[in-house]
């Protein structure tokens, strides 16, 4: 998570088109959440089923969300970038204080869905077993997470994982996991919009990509020595800073 | 002994809970094999580029073709004197943008032909074609 968000400020920065830099961090999500997904879906915390319910709803969501951006003003886009930034701050921030309860009566749709699954926790030494609720209303809102997906160019992890935490039940590992699943469909949905729209550049992409798989991979080794809880401080002030900086950046302040 | 008087009988379950397993390790090792044959490409590509050039200016944009029509171009360009470097860039965007793409593939296969499972058979082919579709855009 974090690797869109960050990226395309700085891309921008750098002195690069708003819409080009969507277009590469589009396909870095890609490399970045199937490199996750790989690792996560053989380890069998991943649940295949909802990910593939949910993604019915990502993907035309994605496609909706990159043809607005191709039709879209840069500045509109910058502000709208800051606005899903600190979006993102206040999910986070929900799901920190959030606990979420294990639910137990499933309505008859998520039912008729199959979207139930079992993992084994490692931490607790126990086979969690789980149910998934509320499928009804969390395909729609996926939708939504899959438009601002395909609209900026980024994961919106952030926003999955909420929806499958609060909306649909599912333990928070299960969230993590199988909304990286997702996002790499999801990504790839919004790069053919962008491919069509004579964004998408490889020479542009090749070296950002190698960049960003190789810090997503030390990244993850290096971020299980410090604490989980410096993690989050450290990302959650970045999201601000970046927030107010695009949307100060879209209303030409600076 | 107590703990199998409750839990189904053996065959049944291990017939149920088998399939699924495998579907795992089939998305799981198509999604692993496509990143790092991808990111090995590109990264082939750049280096192989910087030591012809000793910079790492690849620009370039595709435009006026679908993404199967890239593929066509790069199949001619490794049969023709193409830029190497250039090409072996290209084929790792595209095995890139292939390894979702083949996963849905194989999960419509898995759950059409494996699990016998209709529902998320055409779950995963809307899917499949929703995709496809946009992929054929220009």
């Amino acid at each position: 998570m974090g690797g869109g968000v960050v990226l395309i400020p700085a891309l921008t920065l750098l002195g690069l088109d708003i819409k080009h830099a969507i277009a590469v961090s589009i396909i870095s999500v890609i490399a970045t959440s199937s490199g996750a997904a790989s690792a996560y879906v053989r380890d069998r915390i991943t649940n295949l089923k909802v990910g593939m319910f949910l993604e019915m709803f990502t993907i035309v969501g994605a496609i909706v969300g990159a043809t607005i951006t191709l039709a879209s003003q840069n500045h509109f886009l910058f502000i709208l970038f800051g606005i899903v930034l600190l979006g993102s701050w206040v999910a986070l921030f929900i799901r920190q204080r959030s606990t979420v309860r294990q639910e137990v009566h499933q309505d008859r749709f998520s039912r008729w869905l199959q979207l139930e699954g079992s993992y084994y926790d490692q931490a607790a030494q126990k086979t969690i077993h789980y149910k998934g609720v509320r499928a009804y209303l969390g395909g729609p809102l996926m939708f939504g997470a899959g438009l601002i997906a395909g609209l900026l160019g980024i994961g919106a992890g952030a926003l999955k994982v909420l929806i499958h935490d609060l909306v649909m039940g599912l333990p928070p590992k299960v969230s993590t996991t199988t909304s990286n699943l997702i996002i790499g469909v999801t990504a790839l949905a919004g790069t053919s919009v962008y491919l069509a729209g004579g964004l998408i550049n490889p020479g542009l992409a090749a070296p950002v990509v190698l960049g960003v798989v190789t810090g997503a991979f030390l990244g993850t080794r290096f971020l299980v020595r410090i604490s989980n809880q410096v993690v989050r401080t450290i990302f959650l002030y970045v999201l601000i800073v970046l927030g107010v900086e695009m949307i100060l950046r879209g209303l030409g302040v600076i | 002994m107590t703990s199998s008087a409750s839990s189904p009988p053996p065959g049944q379950a291990a017939a149920r809970r088998a399939p699924a397993a495998d579907m795992e390790s089939l998305v799981g090792t198509i999604l692993m094999v496509g990143v790092i044959t991808s990111m090995t490409l590109i990264l082939l590509g750049v280096i192989w580029h910087f030591a012809v050039n000793g910079n790492l200016t690849l620009d370039y944009t595709i435009t006026g073709v679908n993404f199967f029509g890239f593929i066509v171009q790069i199949v001619q360009g490794l049969f023709s004197g193409a830029y190497r470097p250039r090409l072996l860039v290209r084929l790792g965007v595209v095995v890139l943008l292939l390894t979702p793409y083949l996963r849905v593939f194989a999960s419509v296969g898995y759950f059409a032909f494996v699990e016998h499972n209709l529902k998320y058979s055409l779950f995963t082919l809307f899917v499949f074609s929703v995709l496809t579709y946009s992929l054929f855009l220009r």
